[in-house]
């Protein structure tokens, strides 16, 4: 593709054009990150020390927050990537009005967190608008003859692990379509006769995505999931607008609680970046188990 | 028959799917055109109330107009007691959002007041009235919404130029490490800005662009730049080299190849991967809540404003005008960003 | 009784999309059957229909006296060869084979006999555990073969299996094609837009434009016995030559008449001609092998190009103002050569407006 006899010719100034870019990186991102490490492993009168983290495991919300984390982005990947995939599979089958259905599914990727924010929170409240709905459906009437619920739903009393699945729903709301977009762009690369040739020789529907279609896009379904994985883990802003800091804890959660604390207590920075430096790796080693084991067998590397 | 059910259910699924977007997006909607006094109504209604029904009495013992209005059960509820015109007109205006003069209320009413016989009217909202008292009811909203365009149209210049550079030369050279971009963008995003904040800050000071929307715009281009790169090397390798070529060999210099043909061909697609960049800076709340003080950006000022519940309509308004832009942005490119990823 | 019968197939798409109009076919047991045509002329959605890969419309499709119009493509007994052969990549070639074989949930026995004996008719054995990115395009599309015969359909259906070769291959491919069918006799259809692949494989071609059947007929009956003016423009390489021409008729012979030519028609034809199209214009329809080189010609040309191909030479020339094409095998014509041409008894006339045959 690239020709051999042009490298010589523009050998120098190809890096120039990398210069602002590494420029930038190292002193915007590189250093801070540098700056953010040493400060972890710095105790607050100096020297190195692990105190820091000891600290943070002495949080009485660390437990919690780790565990919220864990299962909000586990449960959140699960659920994202079926219903993502079912919605692509769904819209690649170019029904009239396709595009306009897509374009609404879209939709909850374009609104900012704040508006998300408001959203529910309007949404949420006793006289929300999803109580409304239940109410004006008679839902909430057959919920309270059911027994499931009594009086009036408040949501924002949710005890911590309900509230950790009202934030996978919500969550899910805004975040599915940039999931689902990724894997359409898979389905649209993918020549269509690969699954036609599986109906014509035996599979059913399902056998066919299963055995032929979701084979051939693994890589774009992986870095789809490992895309949300690693956002799934730093979750904390939208926990933060529904129900505020502390009541519903998450890891990057705490590393905001901190940082915003600072001005009054400088200790609380130690703590905010030990968290930190605790979801990178955490991040970190999730990332790469994921790759490790999604990576086995590949037809494409045994061919390479 | 069975054809034919078939496409019916089919189509029904797809509503129901549809409503799960659309009936909360209503829902904010109107709320952004409710009073103030409807903010507590409930149940709250799909469809805007574009109007209320208004019943008026005169209360001789208490020298007074008794206000009612009809709520979503059919029966009209008492709201307010005003004895003068002047009153009822800053009370229509304040709670029910209907903008008239107190001459055209005398005009309506006194006949009550005479005949003892109630008067029933329907009065039209100012619908838009909230969006426009949002500017006056937050401090700073305005100024608000100058810092985010100013921060995003920053983002882009920033971005575009030194994602692009690295995109064009990632393309049309022989550079090693081509994927490592990939890798590299995925690593950035395992240190999001908040987790490194406080340094992030200092360094800002220290440059003299804290709680500025210049430093805003540095931060945001951090993810953006590997995106850009990314995306704009794809752009510029689908340029057939071969168009390239044939402008040099029929006389043109290598600028003026760039701008008369690889530029126009690229443009639409560096035109969409600006707009992300532009979505990232106008959208973002976290990054500005941690790395600005007075110079807030509009997303970061309904962040702050989220919590009041009187003021909720006001901060709705405030949240679909945030919505628009990033609403007509994937509207333009909703075609092309499957064109992106792939 | 036909194996199988297509009955007023027709495919809309959209509002006004029509593919397909009508299509009327029996095939019968054994027959080799090409459909043939230019792009967009409904062919591969008329095959697909038939895989069930499209939905029909209106019509019926009959296999075998059965029914199979609701019916699933995996229930219907047939194998397809795809355009891009389909050979799915992240299988080796052996899996790619025995996929079908597994669904039907036979022995792991059973299916190591089969897959072994399909490879060994398309004699692609030694790659048995490649895998598709590892194979040519040729290699590949022998997968496909054999994935298609191992299940030992009723019908095979080919949707233009060669487009995708080099012109060599194809023609090697063609070959093995035909003799797998000579020695399975299973009952295909194959769809090209390459008239030569079609005249040298099939036992009929069903010539189609625009959604509807221009004629069907062996070979022969095709090129030699065209129904309409469009079979006639397709079919022939280098194409067919037409000439306006106009009927009259002096003392007792019947002539047509060219600004070129007059050539004077002999014949059953020329009744025909005399009595429902004298004085009007006809076309008439000479293929390049039709003229002869004749010192005693009608026309005279100059040799405007002469094209060598080794066993014969296509010359342009002009008659009157069109550019007609000549076909001979005397080898010793060279450019700017004025020579002598005369039909022989192959030529055909066509009615003008309906562009059917006069027969």
């Amino acid at each position: 593709m690239s020709n051999p006899t042009k490298k010589k010719s523009i050998f120098k100034t190809p890096y120039l054009f990398l210069v602002p870019a590494i420029f930038f990186y190292l002193f915007f991102w590189f250093i801070p990150v540098l700056m953010s490490f040493i400060d972890s492993i710095t105790a607050i009168g100096g020297g190195i020390s692990l105190i820091n983290f000891r600290n943070m495991f002495a949080d009485p919300l660390f437990l919690q927050a780790f565990r919220n984390t864990a299962i909000f982005a586990f449960i959140s990947l699960i659920l994202q990537f079926v219903v993502a995939l079912l919605l692509a599979l769904l819209i690649n089958r170019n029904f009239r009005g396709a595009k306009i259905f897509l374009f609404i599914m879209l939709i909850p990727m374009a609104i900012p967190p704040s508006a998300v924010g408001i959203l529910w929170n309007t949404g949420l409240v006793q006289s929300g608008w999803i109580n409304s709905i239940l109410e004006s459906t008679g839902i909430h009437h057959l919920l309270q003859t059911m027994g499931i619920v009594d009086g009036t739903i408040i949501w924002k009393q949710a005890t911590n692990l309900q509230a950790v699945f009202l934030i996978i729903l919500v969550d899910s709301w805004s975040v599915l379509p940039s999931v689902m977009i990724i894997i359409l762009a898979g389905l649209q690369n993918f020549n269509k006769e690969f699954s036609e040739a599986a109906l014509v020789f035996g599979a059913n529907k399902f056998q066919s995505v299963k055995d032929i279609v979701i084979p051939i896009i693994k890589p774009t379904l992986i870095s789809a999931l490992i895309l949300r994985l690693i956002a799934g883990l730093q979750v904390w802003l939208i926990s933060v607008m529904i129900f505020g800091f502390r009541n519903v804890p998450f890891l990057l959660e705490r590393v905001v609680f901190f940082t915003d604390r600072l001005r009054d207590d400088p200790s609380a920075y130690k703590i905010a970046v030990s968290y930190s430096m605790f979801v990178v790796a955490f991040v970190g080693i999730v990332a790469l188990l994921f790759v490790k084991l999604t990576s086995r067998k590949d037809w494409r590397a045994a061919s390479e | 028959m069975n054809k034919h059910i078939r496409k019916v259910l089919f189509y029904l699924l797809i509503v129901l799917i549809s409503s799960i977007v659309i009936i909360p997006m209503t829902y904010l909607v109107n709320i952004s055109f409710s009073s103030q006094l409807e903010v507590n109504d409930f149940p709250k209604p799909l469809l805007p109330h574009l109007g209320h029904d208004i019943k008026v009495e005169w209360d001789e013992g208490h020298s007074w107009y008794v206000v009612s209005r009809k709520s979503f059960s059919g029966e009209y509820k008492e709201l307010n007691y005003l004895s003068d015109f002047d009153r009822v007109e800053t009370y229509f205006r304040t709670y029910l959002n209907v903008v008239r003069t107190s001459e055209q209320y005398e005009a309506d009413f006194l006949v009550a007041r005479e005949t003892g016989v109630p008067v029933f009217v329907h009065y039209n909202k100012t619908i838009f009235i909230n969006y426009t008292k949002f500017f006056s009811i937050f401090d700073g909203a305005g100024q608000a919404l100058v810092n985010s365009i100013t921060a995003a149209l920053l983002t882009i210049v920033l971005s575009m130029s030194i994602g692009g550079c690295v995109g064009y030369a990632l393309a049309r050279t022989s550079i090693k490490g081509k994927n490592a971009i990939g890798l590299g963008v995925l690593i950035v995003r395992m240190f999001p800005a908040i987790s490194i904040a406080v340094p992030m800050a200092v360094l800002l000071i220290r440059f003299g662009m804290y709680d500025s929307m210049l430093g805003l715009a540095v931060i945001y281009s951090i993810p953006n730049i590997g995106l850009t790169a990314w995306i704009t090397k794809s752009i510029f390798l689908s340029v057939d080299k071969e168009y390239e070529e044939a402008s040099l060999v029929f006389g043109a210099t290598k600028a003026q190849t760039f701008r008369k043909i690889t530029l126009p061909l690229v443009f639409p697609a560096f035109a969409a991967s600006s707009m992300f960049a532009f979505i990232t800076a106008w959208n973002d709340t976290a990054i500005s809540l941690l790395l600005t003080n007075e110079n807030q950006t509009l997303a970061l000022l309904l962040y702050k404003n989220m919590g009041g519940s009187a003021s909720l309509h006001y901060a709705t308004s405030g949240a679909i005008m945030l919505i628009i832009p990033a609403l007509i942005f994937t509207f333009l490119t909703k075609d092309y960003i499957n064109r992106m990823w792939g | 009784m036909a194996y199988l019968k297509l009955e007023n197939l027709t495919k809309i798409f959209g509002k006004n999309g029509l593919a397909v109009d009508n299509f009327n076919l029996e095939i019968e047991k054994e027959e080799f059957v090409c459909f043939l045509g230019p792009s967009g002329c409904g062919k591969s959605t008329t095959l697909r229909m038939i895989a069930g890969l499209e939905s029909v419309t209106s019509g019926e499709i009959l296999l075998d006296g059965v029914s199979i119009i609701k019916d699933e493509p995996k229930d219907r007994h047939i194998s397809m060869i795809f355009q891009s052969y389909a050979v799915w990549p992240h299988m080796s070639v052996y899996e790619n084979v025995a996929y079908a074989l597994r669904l039907r949930k036979m022995s792991k026995a059973e299916i190591d006999a089969t897959v072994k004996e399909a490879a060994s008719i398309t004699q692609i054995t030694e790659y048995l555990n490649r895998y598709p990115n590892k194979l040519s395009g040729g290699q590949r599309q022998r997968v496909a073969v054999a994935r298609a015969i191992a299940i030992k359909p009723k019908l095979f259906l080919m949707d233009e299996p060669l487009s995708n070769l080099d012109a060599k291959l194809r023609v090697a491919m063609r070959t093995d094609l035909k003799r797998i069918h000579q020695d399975l006799h299973t009952t295909s259809i194959f769809v090209t837009h390459d008239q030569s692949e079609a005249l040298s494989l099939a036992d009929r071609i069903v010539v189609m434009n625009k959604g509807v059947i221009e004629q069907v007929g062996t070979p022969n009956e095709i090129y030699h016995d065209s129904e309409t003016m469009f079979v006639a423009k397709f079919i022939g390489s280098p194409p067919s030559n037409f000439f306006k021409v106009l009927v009259s008729k002096s003392d007792n012979n019947v002539t047509v008449k060219h600004p070129a030519f007059a050539y004077i028609v002999k014949g059953p034809i020329a009744d025909t001609l005399s009595k429902k199209y004298l004085n009007k214009e006809v076309i008439l329809s000479v293929r390049p092998e039709n003229f002869v080189v004749d010192p005693n010609g009608i026309i005279e040309v100059k040799c405007l190009i002469v094209e060598p191909q080794g066993s014969h030479l296509v010359i342009n020339v002009n008659i009157g103002n069109e550019e007609a094409k000549v076909v001979t095998n005397i080898l010793d014509i060279k450019t700017k050569d004025t020579i002598k041409l005369n039909f022989n008894q192959n030529i055909a006339f066509f009615d003008a407006e309906t562009e059917h045959r006069i027969r």
